[in-house]
């Protein structure tokens, strides 16, 4: 169960700190370090954001020939309406929608239109 | 210094070929009643004809992996090399989060943590995440149920039979929920219709000749004494060569699947060594003669005309190994029907037509058949691979070291 926990936190943690400034960018490395996470924890978190329509992710643009692109990522439409309802929620509250982001089968928010 | 390291490590692929092959001879050597020179020299020339293929095949295959990603490999340190290899590992769909790892990585300068990101990376990278947790729970409980099941009924049905059928049982319901986790579902990653209709014909082949041979004869007579007709050493190995040929053939890894070409030549190919081993048996009663000649000249034939069709080496190598993997089974399934045929006969063992019970067939078929495809077709296969590519490479300008 602690192991489930967890999960939740981070998934809610990983949210929150897009939400801070849901328009721009983010970077994994930054992401790690802000929040104390490893990458084996945050990656599995961004891919299912990402597979449920939570998370735009995208190649970074006009990078120097000699540096490869980094992948940046911050909160779709419905990803952003989830932060909001998460960040209303008192922390027991918290567990609900978060454990959603782990469901089978289910996309409870619309996937974005691509941008 | 790149070109230094190709050359090193293929002579190091060479003589880690090799170990095996000198470890034999040695063996053979001490455990001869009276080690002579004679016996010694015997054993050490056996070990070199076999060994020798190895050895150059194993330097190919460097030589091809090394200018495929070998050298791409060389600049990176210990934590790109680590989330590298685990990237490699990840499922088609999630290969551009292997990229952005790799290239997140490049951000992160202290070494220590360089490290932590690396190892967190792989982890992410080999168990990535799913979809369907509950796909993955009830394919794990259908492989316990499937195991449990098979425990009971070859308990009270077929003892003889408990070891294999639970190995197989509990590898191929493991791979099928480790499948499930990493892929989402079974069969995304698939070879298609035909090469799965013929790796499921030859392994349900294997599987119902090994029980009726089992029901019919659990033990054999040979010389006054009594044998088990399936040993368990023997029983583990039929069932990993048979779970891992089930499993290449229903998720193959990323670049077996790259070419067509290599995967219609292997169906050909394992179609020929099960059909050549049927015209051996039913001409001289025996197939020791065809598997040391017939069946090394259907794959280096194979191999080296799906790498001249499909122009690359690559092509070869999977057609080679496609064969194996495919014709391993098929090739057990009619080793066993074809060998009650000769006995019923009145014939000997079908290998070399010695005297000896029926049950010692499937002993033989399971050991001369799988030893002799990785210890003796393999490497010839990967030799006619290297010859069938040879135009192509040669009108294809050398990479640059």
């Amino acid at each position: 169960m602690a192991f489930f926990r967890d999960q939740t936190r981070q998934v809610t943690a990983v949210i929150l700190a897009l939400a801070e400034h849901p328009s721009t960018w983010r970077y994994a490395a930054d992401l790690c370090q802000r929040l104390d996470l490893t990458a084996g924890s945050l990656y599995p978190v961004l891919m299912r954001l990402a597979d449920r329509g939570l998370l735009e992710t995208s190649w970074e643009p006009d990078v120097p020939a000699d540096r490869r692109p980094r992948h940046r990522y911050r909160l779709s439409g419905p990803g952003r309406a989830l932060a909001v309802e998460l960040a209303a929620a008192p922390p027991a509250a918290q567990a609900g929608p978060a454990r959603a982001v782990g469901r089978i089968g289910r996309r409870p928010w619309p996937r974005p239109e691509a941008t | 210094m790149r070109s230094r390291l190709e050359r090193v490590g293929g002579w190091v692929a060479s003589a880690v070929a090799l170990v095996p092959f000198a470890w034999l001879s040695v063996l053979i050597t001490v455990s001869a009643d009276a080690t002579t020179l004679r016996t010694t020299l015997e054993g050490a020339l056996w070990m070199a004809l076999f060994g020798t293929p190895w050895a150059i095949a194993a330097r190919l295959l460097w030589r091809a992996w090394w200018r495929q990603t070998g050298s791409r490999l060389a600049g990176l340190d210990g934590p790109a090399w680590l989330l590298t290899a685990a990237a490699a590992t990840l499922p088609a769909d999630r290969r551009d989060w292997g990229a952005a790892m790799t290239a997140e990585l490049a951000q992160v300068q202290d070494r220590a943590a360089r490290w932590r990101f690396a190892a967190g990376g792989a982890r992410a990278a080999v168990f990535p995440p799913r979809g369907s947790p509950a796909a993955v729970a009830l394919a794990g409980a259908l492989a316990v149920v499937a195991v449990v099941a098979t425990a009971l009924v070859t308990g009270a049905t077929m003892p003889a039979g408990r070891v294999f059928a639970l190995t197989f049982v509990g590898l191929v319901g493991g791979l099928a929920t480790l499948t499930v986790a990493r892929s989402g579902r079974v069969g995304r990653a698939w070879a298609g219709p035909a090469t799965a209709a013929v790796a499921l014909a030859g392994v349900a082949g294997c599987i119902v000749a090994t029980t009726w041979y089992l029901l019919e004869h659990p033990t054999y007579q040979k010389g006054g004494l009594t044998g088990v007709t399936l040993p368990p050493v023997t029983a583990v190995v039929l069932a990993v060569g048979l779970a891992g040929c089930l499993w290449l053939a229903l998720a193959p890894p990323r670049w077996l699947r790259a070419s067509p070409h290599a995967r219609r030549f292997g169906i050909a190919m394992a179609i020929a060594l099960a059909a050549g081993l049927v015209l051996a048996s039913r001409r001289y009663g025996e197939v020791m003669g065809y598997l040391f000649i017939g069946a090394v000249l259907v794959v280096l034939a194979g191999s080296l005309a799906a790498a001249a069709v499909g122009r690359s080496f690559r092509a070869g190598v999977g057609a080679c190994v496609w064969a194996l993997a495919l014709g391993a089974p098929l090739l057990v399934a009619v080793w066993l029907v074809e060998a009650l045929r000769v006995y019923g006969r009145g014939g000997g063992m079908l290998l070399d037509g010695d005297a000896g019970g029926v049950g010692l067939n499937l002993g033989d078929a399971v050991w001369w058949s799988l030893m002799l495809l990785l210890l003796w077709v393999l490497p010839l296969g990967v030799l006619g691979a290297a010859a069938g590519s040879a135009p192509a490479r040669r009108r294809r300008p050398a990479p640059s070291s």
